[in-house]
């Protein structure tokens, strides 16, 4: 396989003195779905922070393309192709929906191009077109999901990095917005890293999946491979082990395999 | 049933004396083995109970915090679980088995049992639903003792697979309490059917005790069976009482003494620690909340008497190493000074040569400055009896614990003897020796180079397996303990590995590979390790590593892995592994050396086959399961 689009190597990232991730690598290739999985505090968000330069790793590489990008500002970081929607969509709520968008293209400066990405993304996301000089506070949930997603393909990213982009959307929302992530993925050749706590879709979805937990990945594999994984099943997607009695409080340990 | 030794005239008691507070025959070897005029360890246990009243006899942790029990609760609980059984139906030379992690329950549950004239066998709470089955079936148990509900699913799933079990006791009823099934009780009920039949009959669990007789079966005690099925050695009352007798002189428990249990009570070594030698004593056991949690137990409790293996050892010295190296240049350098020092006064204390004033003095400051913090830190500050066992201990690993102030014991036993055998005491050590024959056992080297032991601590035969009994005995009635040995003209033993072990390479060349295992555990990116080569041209070894340590320097050298068997992949993690077989080779000959490995890429748990319940790897079961491994690096 060819050399990875994106190498993570040994990245350690703090929060003040406590260690939220304790050395992690990964390798995302161009044109890939990459899912992170984890429960609460595994630190998952953390990892796509410190990718998109918002937090600096005291340790470790993070390679983009050949090039050390690890404690870029943010900013530079986006030049490079790597933008981040965050958890829980963060749009501008006081800014119209168009605003946000050319928000998103901040850090170019081809107007044309900006216009013709616009359009874009308006056939992606119809219902944002409809409500273009609405305030984007005004939109539901899904809406403004899909606004942080355009808004961040406004700056015609190389990777996107999607951090719980099903968060408190009902499910048929989830599908649909998956569905367009898997079409930008195939059809804008977009690379992604996906963070979520619903495994189910998120493997689905992607190609390759690493699990962390307490700051460390302890499995990989591809999508297929981590569907299969008794661990998986019975923690991240609720199918129970047949078990003696109805009830069950206790859970088989982990081992990862 | 054990006719084979000689039955003397009990008529006559044994002179007897007063040893570390307690009352014991003189001549150890003489029959009744009895301690302050009790023949089974219920009748001692009811006398102690009595003595000691109010008392704490241990201590457990209840949401986070330590609870007292005293000696009066351990009786009450005792011989209403005694008096329990009795109305459900247990009769005198029957089996309990206790499926349960240590608690105070186990303790309870274990003299109840014995106390009523049953037999109790403890399960190993990692076995699996099937292993659970056929020791219930092998032993006929006619009452299950669960923790909780996880251990209660396991009987669930087997239940008819075993209908001789009457009843079946929940300690923790919690997540249960919509379940109804007329063969599972509760423990409140349970003390309550107890605490009914007292009434009727107060002295029941009394009388019970005082029928109790020497060579009654008070115990079964499963060998972990690395090949084939486990069999249920027959521990008598003897057996208790002369273990008991015979540590209290080698190595006493003290009435002052907190003690910290954490290893499975099931296992002869901690009940042997944590229940006789504590009752006998009247110590106070501290029962560890889990597994997970006795480096944080041992540091709020820190005990005066600590067996554990060499595994937690192990640990143990890691942490520490790993700690240090985090630590400021300055803590870094008086770490070092500090066990250079250590380290040069164990040499000298292990070759029993006198230590210099200076270097006294020397020791004096650094212990002050580091090593004390040192001890209070690892919660080993009051430690008096600290002891391995169960498995071969690194002498290395002894020496950097004496330098730091921690004498350890090793000493050697196994189940058929009651785990008493050979143990270093204070007076007589000697590094990389189990320490000579204790006081009452007799230890001798058969010519094909066994170690062979009599004494009345050997056990009185396998359950219902006349077959493996006959095997297990000399035409002269001592105990094959199946280990090869060499006894010096001091009386220390040294064991050198197990005899179906022994790798007989296609050269012709005799190897005990314990000898190289415990070289190579001894590195802390190593935590265990099984060398192979019968009937092959060359030793090779299967590695398994230190999980935390080999991360931690994987991080420091910024080798890039995710999950643990890319971290088995890593070609620096296998030079890291290559240096320290490579280091362990040169104290071998040539033919006895390592010539390749291979790193064990799956993260093995107590759950797996291939660990017993110390976390031990099993030979069999490892040679089996990485077969593959194995011919690649004979390819």
């Amino acid at each position: 396989m060819s050399e990875p689009l994106l190498k993570i190597r040994n990245v350690e990232s703090y929060y003040g003195p406590i260690m939220a991730i304790r050395g992690v690598s990964l390798d995302v290739h161009a044109g890939q779905i990459v899912t992170v999985l984890g429960a609460n505090g595994a630190g998952k968000t953390t990892l796509m922070k410190t990718i998109s330069g918002v937090m600096d790793p005291e340790k470790g590489q993070i390679i983009y393309d050949g090039h050390e990008i690890q404690g870029l500002d943010p900013y530079k970081i986006v030049n490079h192709g790597i933008v981040h929607v965050p958890e829980g969509r963060e749009v501008f709520p006081l800014l119209s929906v168009n605003d946000n968008l050319t928000l998103g293209a901040y850090t170019r400066n081809d107007a044309a191009e900006v216009e013709l990405d616009r359009e874009m993304v308006f056939t992606y996301f119809p219902v944002l077109k409809a409500r273009r000089n609405q305030e984007a506070g005004f939109l539901s949930g899904g809406e403004q999901q899909m606004l942080a997603i355009g808004r961040a393909l406004m700056a015609r990213p190389k990777i996107m990095l999607l951090d719980e982009p099903s968060l408190g959307l009902s499910p048929i929302l989830v599908q649909e917005i998956f569905g367009i992530l898997k079409r930008l993925n195939s059809e804008q050749n977009v690379t992604m890293i996906l963070v979520e706590q619903n495994a189910m879709i998120a493997l689905n979805l992607a190609d390759i999946g690493y699990v962390m937990e307490i700051g460390r990945i302890v499995m990989s594999g591809t999508a297929q491979r981590l569907l299969q994984s008794e661990d998986i099943q019975n923690f991240y997607l609720g199918i129970k082990a047949e078990g003696a009695r109805e009830e069950r409080r206790w859970k088989q340990k982990k081992t990862w395999r | 049933m054990n006719v084979q030794k000689p039955m003397q005239d009990t008529s006559a008691l044994p002179e007897t004396h007063f040893v570390n507070g307690m009352m014991l025959n003189k001549d150890l070897t003489a029959r009744p083995a009895m301690i302050d005029n009790c023949d089974t360890m219920p009748k001692l246990f009811a006398l102690r109970c009595k003595n000691n009243g109010q008392r704490t006899a241990h201590r457990e942790k209840d949401f986070g915090i330590w609870k007292a029990y005293s000696w009066a609760d351990f009786w009450a609980a005792t011989s209403q679980i005694g008096a329990a059984l009795k109305s459900l139906g247990l009769n005198r030379g029957e089996v309990v088995s206790i499926l349960s992690e240590d608690n105070k329950e186990w303790a309870y549950f274990d003299l109840g049992i014995q106390g009523i004239g049953g037999i109790c066998s403890g399960v190993y709470t990692t076995d699996s639903a099937a292993q659970l089955a056929y020791l219930l079936q092998d032993s006929e148990s006619v009452f299950l003792i669960v923790e909780n509900d996880e251990q209660l699913d396991k009987f669930l799933k087997i239940r008819d697979q075993v209908p001789l079990v009457k009843k079946v006791i929940v300690l923790d009823p919690e997540g249960l309490h919509d379940i109804d099934d007329a063969q599972i009780i509760f423990l409140d009920q349970f003390y309550e059917i107890g605490r009914d039949a007292l009434k009727q009959q107060a002295d029941l669990f009394e009388n019970a005790i005082m029928r109790g007789a020497a060579e009654d079966t008070a115990m079964l005690i499963y060998t972990s069976g690395t090949t084939g099925k486990p069999k249920g050695a027959m521990i008598t009352n003897e057996n208790v009482m002369a273990a008991t007798a015979c540590g209290s002189v080698a190595l006493p428990h003290l009435s002052t003494d907190e003690q910290l249990c954490f290893l499975p009570l099931g296992h002869v070594f901690e009940r042997g620690t944590s229940i006789s030698g504590s009752i006998a004593a009247s110590t106070i056991v501290n029962f560890a909340e889990s597994p997970e949690t006795v480096f944080d137990n041992l540091r709020e409790v820190s005990p005066h008497i600590f067996a554990a293996v060499p595994r937690v050892w192990e640990k143990i010295y890691s942490a520490v190493i790993i700690l240090a190296k985090e630590a400021t240049p300055l803590g870094q350098w008086a770490f070092k000074c500090a066990i250079k020092v250590g380290m040069a006064k164990a040499e000298l204390i292990y070759a029993s040569k006198p230590i210099g004033l200076w270097l006294r003095a020397k020791y004096v400051f650094w212990d002050a400055l580091v090593l004390r913090n040192l001890r209070i830190m690892l919660g080993l500050d009051r430690i008096r009896r600290a002891v391995s066992g169960a498995a071969p201990v690194s002498p290395e690993l002894l020496k950097w614990y004496l330098a730091i102030g921690v004498p350890i014991r090793e000493g050697y036993g196994m189940t058929e003897n009651t785990a008493v055998c050979s143990v270093n005491t204070p007076d007589a050590t000697r590094l990389g020796s189990v320490g000579k024959a204790s006081a009452g056992t007799q230890a001798r080297i058969s010519d094909a180079g066994e170690i062979q032991t009599n004494g009345l601590t050997t056990f009185a035969g396998y359950w219902k397996n006349p077959q493996k009994t006959a095997e297990t005995f000399t035409a002269d009635g001592w105990l094959k303990t199946g280990d090869l040995g060499v006894i010096d003209k001091d009386g220390f033993l040294t064991v050198t590995g197990r005899i179906k072990d022994i790798i007989i390479t296609s050269g012709g060349k005799n190897i005990t590979p314990a000898e190289l295992e415990s070289e190579l555990k001894f590195s802390h990116y190593i935590a265990d390790a099984v060398v192979i080569g019968d009937g092959r041209k060359y030793l090779t070894a299967l590695i398994m590593i230190d999980q935390e340590n080999v991360e931690k320097f994987a991080q420091e050298q910024k080798i890039p892995f995710s999950d643990f068997a890319s971290l088995c992949q890593a070609e620096l993690v296998t030079n890291l592994v290559g240096v320290e077989i490579e280091r362990v080779n040169q104290n071998f000959a040539r033919v006895e050396q390592i010539k390749k490995f291979k790193l064990i890429d799956i993260l093995l748990t107590a759950e797996d086959d291939e660990l017993t319940a110390t976390m031990k790897l099993k030979r069999g079961f490892v040679e089996k399961k990485f077969s593959n491994l194995i011919d690649e690096m004979y390819t």
